[in-house]
């Protein structure tokens, strides 16, 4: 089972994970009111790199590390073995991301429209980011689900052979996983940009 | 053999050793694979340019820390239900941190690297086109000069033309032998003395700019374009084309691209960012080293990754000998002409009207009127210049 599945059924502790493999670290399932005791090693080592992911996704990065820490949080909860821990996150940071851009498209429309009606001039630069963050979120939630995740992995630096465990996919079909999805995005912003 | 999927050529750009060897072999001489690989190559560039973050290199990680502690002691009963995430319920919070989900919500204006993609190429295309552009009208020691700024033409390009313009380094070597220097000089009398250029005076600032100038000047820039039939064969082949046969005499040519100096006048608003800006610069130059200069234009239009479009309006500013074409992203600016002291000048505008600039050559030397104003501002302060 990919890990993107146990994380879309908000189920943060993934079966197969729970089985670690020969050699990993086997990290004891947390009671109520505790957490696993390599969370901090974790945290330190995996943050900034969850906070990217979720960066790509929302282009905010205010909100990247909120998502950031939610997973943690979720993390914090689970048994998932430290060795697959990095790809939990990032799997889990892309689908809350992606969720909550989903969720935000009517609110950050309003935004930019609040921010276009600002004809002050030192807001002009302010203005032309939030259009592009909009342009290039809307597009990407509009993305097979799938494909906007291992498109924010692979632009996240994670290598192929990393997203294929995460999403249980083959490395031969992240390549073309990605390129789908990086083709649909260009033409999207093309298209939007072309239709302005 | 039968060529590799989309998937494995994509691979080959980020991972190539775990690419087959024999599909590498493959992709080598093959122009359709190569094809593919060009354009799924732009693509990749295209995309991660507008996913890229604002970066988490530099996350706090002791106050991140804090943080998750804080959360995990004091939002043990919220649900993290990664299918229905629920960050804006009330937590511990860093000292003056916006609410997630409050009104409003969004990050300043920090510069953007998908802006920064699209400008990066109008800057090559820029150098391009200075190259390009031009016909033979002087001898210079054993240069030819070919080209010569008289006035400026809008030459409108869309986003997609920008990331697909060649850049030139990619079919030669570039070599800057003289740099500018910018740097801040206390009036106008001294940037007049360090540059030698009469420095112009607005007459009357528009509404709302108010203050003295800043004045910043640059030297000459100079540098020296060298072809290379050997990189521009590389070019070609990652652009998933052959190279076209390079004509007799090209390989090695040189060609000398001269700018400057330039004084520019700035005004800040009141939070900081440039409200009005005059610039005044000797205008680019280039001169190539014998080959006949139509010979190297229309070899560099030729060239594997240069769109149809943009080629053929060069062309037509080629012919006409002296004019330094603006490549302008159209999806983002509107451009116009008007006159300004009996010159052709090019009037350019953002879509949302926040931003316009009028720029114009005289004599060689090039003006441009910039700000946060409108079409009629910026024109009215070029008129005004004394």
């Amino acid at each position: 089972m990919s890990l993107i599945n146990d994380v879309r059924t908000a189920r943060p502790v993934a079966p197969d994970a729970d089985r670690p493999g020969r050699g990993e670290r086997v990290v004891a399932r947390s009671g109520p009111g505790h957490v696993r005791a390599d969370l901090a090693e974790v945290f330190r080592r995996d943050y900034a790199l969850v906070v990217g992911v979720a960066a790509r996704v929302l282009g905010s990065r205010d909100e990247a590390e909120d998502v950031a820490q939610e997973v943690f949080l979720s993390l914090g909860r689970s048994s998932v073995p430290t060795g697959q821990a990095r790809g939990w996150l990032c799997v889990a940071a892309a689908h809350t991301a992606l969720n909550q851009l989903r969720a935000g498209r009517r609110r950050a429309a309003r935004e930019v429209i609040a921010a276009n009606d600002d004809t002050l001039p030192d807001v002009a630069d302010a203005v032309v980011t939030l259009e592009e963050r909009r342009r290039v979120r809307a597009a990407l939630a509009r993305l097979p689900h799938k494909h906007a995740v291992a498109l924010v992995l692979r632009h996240s630096g994670l290598s192929y052979a990393d997203v294929a465990a995460a999403l249980d996919l083959s490395p031969g079909s992240v390549g073309t996983t990605v390129r789908r999805a990086e083709s649909t995005l260009r033409k999207e912003l093309i298209r939007h940009a072309s239709s302005d | 053999m039968r060529h590799p999927t989309e998937g494995v050529l994509r691979r080959l750009l980020d991972e190539p050793a775990g690419v087959a060897d024999a599909d590498r072999a493959h992709v080598v001489d093959c122009s359709d694979c190569l094809a593919v690989l060009a354009a799924a190559r732009d693509d990749a560039h295209l995309v991660g340019a507008a996913l890229g973050s604002e970066g988490s290199a530099d996350v706090d990680l002791t106050a991140a820390w804090a943080r998750h502690e804080a959360l995990a002691a004091g939002g043990s009963a919220r649900s993290t239900s990664a299918r229905a995430p629920r960050l804006a319920a009330p937590g511990p919070s860093r000292p003056g941190r916006k609410s997630a989900a409050g009104p409003g919500r969004h990050s300043g204006p920090r510069p953007s690297r998908l802006r920064a993609g699209l400008r990066r190429p109008a800057v090559a295309a820029l150098a391009v086109a200075v190259v390009l552009t031009g016909a033979s009208t002087a001898a210079a020691n054993d240069w030819l000069q070919v080209f010569r700024t008289e006035r400026v033409a809008p030459l409108s390009i869309a986003t997609g033309d920008l990331f697909a313009l060649p850049d030139l380094s990619a079919y030669g070597d570039l070599a800057v032998t003289s740099e500018p220097d910018v740097h801040e000089v206390p009036d106008a009398a001294a940037a007049a003395a360090e540059t030698g250029l009469d420095v112009p005076a607005v007459s009357e600032l528009p509404g709302g700019v108010t203050a003295d100038p800043v004045y910043q000047v640059g030297g000459k820039v100079s540098a020296t374009f060298t072809f290379s039939a050997e990189k521009a064969a590389r070019a070609a082949a990652g652009a998933g084309e052959p190279l076209p046969p390079v004509p007799p005499g090209l390989s090695g040519s040189s060609v000398r691209l001269d700018a400057g100096p330039g004084v520019a006048q700035v005004w800040a608003s009141s939070a900081g960012a440039p409200a009005l800006v005059v610039g005044r610069a000797v205008a680019p130059t280039a001169f190539s080293s014998g080959v006949p200069f139509e010979v190297v234009r229309d070899y560099l239009l030729s060239l594997p990754g240069f769109p149809d479009q943009v080629a053929d309006q060069l062309r037509s500013f080629a012919a006409d000998g002296s004019t330094l074409p603006l490549p302008v992203p159209a999806d983002q600016l509107v451009t116009t002409t008007t006159q300004v002291d009996g010159n052709v000048a090019t009037l350019l505008r953002t879509r949302d009207r926040t931003l316009a600039a009028v720029v114009w050559v005289d004599e060689g030397v090039l003006t441009v009127v910039a700000g946060a104003l409108d079409s009629d501002e910026v024109v009215a302060v070029a008129r005004g210049l004394r």
